[in-house]
């Protein structure tokens, strides 16, 4: 019995020894405690007498218990408040005991403060809640603290710290492309016109990599911060005195815009014409200018063009295509002077033929514009290389410089006074037909023989033997050279007592010659 | 106590001990069966949880349920002022009802989760109702009067003869049938050998002895309610046979597992003490 007992106290005192110093714990703490193993540490989180309090959980997880007094995470929830440590982290459960486990599908991340949304519902928690997005300085593992709710806390800042670091304002956790919250009205920079629809990389240009964008863009107030100045800075800088942003091409306040700025001052007509009768297109697209055929059609035709040279201003001004710079005085620089008549002919006279107008002429004679009514009747001679000029001035169209002596019939007394026609041109069975070549010399080719041929001699009658070129007066008549010279009582006979008058049917007839001259002939 | 009222009483314990344990299991057993790193997030742990309110709760009763069933028979047998109040084999039953149930809900407590200090309480425990099922079976191998007094050998002998008489006159037996059953029940293993199977050897004798007899009643057409009867007397004179013959080697291991089932007893007390201590300081009252 003695050995029995003593067997007995040996077995209690093993067992005793081995468990109760070590053992009382109901179990093995977790992994992440597993430091606090051991009869002595018991009060770190127990206290005696009583459970344990969240406040020996707090002393140890002092970012929690800072996030509880900021009223902020998922430990500040409804769902939390209220409730003790153990109640979600108990322990004693093992090694391998999951301290914090919850379903990560369906854990409602609201509660934290931090609303999932778009992305964020979908993605891993691990995505986030990983060592490498962590605040702590030292590794942590199975913890879901650590993070802010600021995006660049997880997130690469693609916009390397140029846009601050407001994410959201721009961004949505639906995706990062497109920035569907930004506002571009919101900046400083309004997006209007063509503005909107352009790609933004359009003006954004500093792309750094395919990852890292600098939207930031430090120069904008001006357009040519990003625009090129198509006018070289002619116009100055404010682009939109002329433009606007609807489109370069439509310009605006044109009323505003000096057009003495372009190479292209509006003078006269120009000025008050509508700007798109010559800026067909846009106001933008250039128009050449050089040469008022640039835009105008050229009325002539081409027929003013001088060595492939085209140069209205010769002739026109902007004050009106007519009249024009050629006057009379302009007229006379060129080839036909005007003089005489010509100074009162209306240009359209002498310019405007066959229903257009003409200014350049290679034949500049008379009979270029005049009608030669002469047609073949002027000899050669008298009509060299169409000129009429041997017969005609400008001043009028009476013959009055040409020697008719030239023709071998001076004209003497009464003929230079008489017109031409009188001499040239015959009413011929009511033709007015003239004849300017080979017209006999001879008077009675003229003037009717007043005295019924008594004075034809060899079949001619020369009328200067009595006449003279003054007038019908018998000048060169002599009686005492006739037959019958006058003497005596003659002389003082007036001399229808011996010719005198008869009226024949075919006009007055004078008889001055008789067949035989005695006194019995007149006297009785 | 009539017989009658003793089966009611005995039935009464049996199934409370088999309802508990099946109900308790039933209900718990989804949360027993999950692994100790899960059973937290089970649905039922802060009910079967040792801490928990079952779970706490089947601790307390159980630990109370054993410190009474001990309490109470400890005190009806060693306590001579208690010494006549009721029938101590009674009292052994309701011991060993209490000290059966109360393992059982403490084994519940623990959830089957076996360790630290506490531990040593729980195989104290478990090892004192191991011993007691020996011990009970050791127990019943000592022929006793119903006050739970030994019998001599002597008395043993008388009371077999007595069976032997019964059935000789009662039955109306031929004298060459007798002899032979008294033959058949005579018989004996000589062989030495260990205690636990001497125990076997005397079990399997027990059964080739009945066997014999029950073939020698059917050789002499003995059937119907006499073969019951005389099968029924022959069981308890095989019985008597067999404790007289295993009595002394019996009565040696009695001696012995007193050594055994008091002292883990009081380990399981002293522990079971020490873990109610401590949860009281931890912080763990249960409803209180």
């Amino acid at each position: 019995m003695k050995r029995n007992n003593r067997l007995f106290i040996i077995i209690v005192i093993l067992l005793l020894s081995n468990s109760i110093f070590a053992q009382l714990s109901p179990g093995d703490l977790s992994n992440a405690h597993k430091d606090l193993e051991g009869l002595s540490n018991c009060t770190k989180c127990h206290v005696l007498g009583e459970k344990v309090y969240n406040s020996k959980c707090l002393e140890c997880h002092s970012e929690i218990k800072t996030r509880i007094d900021d009223d902020e995470g998922y430990h500040s929830s409804s769902e939390v408040k209220g409730k003790e440590c153990y109640d979600c982290h108990s322990e004693h459960h093992g090694r391998n005991f999951e301290l914090i486990r919850f379903d990560q599908k369906s854990f409602n991340h609201d509660l934290t403060g931090y609303q999932l949304q778009g992305k964020h519902i979908k993605i891993e928690c691990n995505s986030c809640h990983n060592s490498k997005f962590s605040s702590f300085t030292v590794e942590r593992k199975n913890t879901f603290l650590g993070l802010n709710n600021r995006c660049i806390s997880c997130h690469e800042d693609k916009h390397n710290e140029t846009l601050g670091n407001e994410c959201q304002t721009c961004h949505s956790t639906k995706s990062f492309k497109p920035a569907d919250l930004f506002d571009h009205n919101k900046t400083k920079f309004v997006l209007k016109g063509a503005h909107v629809k352009v790609e933004c990389f359009t003006c954004h240009k500093n792309i750094q990599s395919e990852n890292t964008k600098i939207f930031r863009i430090q120069n904008f107030e001006k357009c040519i911060d990003c625009h090129e100045d198509v006018h070289r800075g002619k116009f100055g800088n404010n682009c939109l005195e002329c433009h606007n942003e609807i489109s370069f091409r439509n310009t605006v306040n044109l009323q505003r815009f000096d057009h003495s700025k372009t190479n292209f001052t509006l003078i006269g007509k120009h000025a008050n014409i509508e700007c798109s009768k010559c800026h067909k297109e846009s106001y933008t697209v250039k128009i050449k200018h050089e040469l008022c055929s640039d835009c105008h059609e050229d009325y002539h035709k081409g027929e003013l063009v001088k060595n492939n040279f085209r140069d209205c201003s010769v002739c026109h001004t902007e004050q009106g295509f007519s009249p024009s710079l050629i006057g009379i005085i302009e007229h006379t620089k060129t080839r036909f002077e005007l003089k005489g008549s010509h100074l009162a002919v209306p240009c359209i006279n002498c310019h405007y033929k066959n229903d257009k107008w003409s200014f350049l002429f290679n034949d500049i004679s008379c009979v270029a514009c005049h009608e030669n009514i002469h047609k073949n009747e002027i000899s050669d001679k008298f009509f060299i290389e169409n000129g009429c000029e041997n017969c005609h001035n400008s001043d009028s169209w009476s013959v009055n410089n040409f020697d008719h002596s030239k023709t071998g019939f001076e004209l003497i007394g009464t003929h230079l006074k008489t017109s031409c026609r009188n001499c040239h041109f015959k009413d011929k069975q009511g033709n007015n037909v003239q004849q300017f070549q080979g017209l006999p010399k001879d008077c009675e080719f003229c003037h009717e023989d007043q005295h019924f041929q008594q004075f034809r001699i060899n079949g001619k009658t020369d009328c200067a033997r009595c006449h003279g070129y003054f007038d019908w007066k018998p000048v060169n008549f002599n009686h005492s050279e006739t037959d019958f010279p006058l003497d005596g009582a003659h002389i003082n006979v007036s001399c229808e007592k011996c010719h005198p008058k008869k009226n024949l049917k075919t006009g007055v007839f004078v008889k001055y010659k008789y067949e035989e001259i005695k006194c019995k002939t007149c006297h009785e | 106590m009539t017989k009658t009222v003793h089966r009611i009483y005995i039935g009464t314990f049996v199934f409370i001990v088999i309802f508990a344990t099946i109900i308790i299991g039933y209900e718990g057993y989804s949360y027993y069966l999950t692994s100790l790193e899960e059973r937290f997030f089970h649905e039922s742990h802060q009910l079967f949880k040792p801490s928990g309110i079952i779970g706490h709760g089947l601790g307390i009763a159980g630990s109370l349920f054993m410190l009474i069933g001990v309490s109470t028979y400890m005190l009806r047998k060693r306590v001579r002022k208690f010494g006549r109040i009721g029938i101590l084999k009674h009292w052994l039953e309701f011991h060993i009802f209490l000290c059966t149930l109360g393992p059982i809900l403490v084994l519940y407590h623990t959830a089957f989760k076996f360790g630290g200090i506490v531990s040593i309480s729980f195989f104290s425990m478990v090892a004192v109702v191991l011993s007691g099922v020996i011990g009970r079976f050791i127990y019943i191998q000592i022929p006793r009067t119903i006050e739970g007094r030994e019998l001599t050998v002597r008395e043993i002998e008388e009371l077999n003869e007595r069976i032997s008489s019964e059935i000789k006159s009662d039955y109306n037996l031929p004298d060459d049938f007798i002899y032979e059953i008294e033959k058949d029940v005579r018989k004996s293993s000589d062989k030495k050998r260990n205690l636990f199977s001497q125990v076997i050897d005397q079990y399997k004798l027990y059964f080739s002895e009945l066997s014999s007899v029950k073939n020698n009643l059917k050789k002499n057409q003995i059937t119907g309610e006499r073969y019951k009867q005389i099968v029924k007397l022959v069981k308890r004179k095989l019985t008597i046979k067999r404790r007289i013959s295993q009595l002394r080697t019996m009565q040696k291991l009695f001696k012995y597992w007193h050594v055994a089932h008091l002292p883990f007893a009081i380990i399981m007390l002293v522990i079971m003490l020490v873990h109610v201590a401590v949860t009281i300081v931890f912080g763990y009252r249960w409803i209180f």
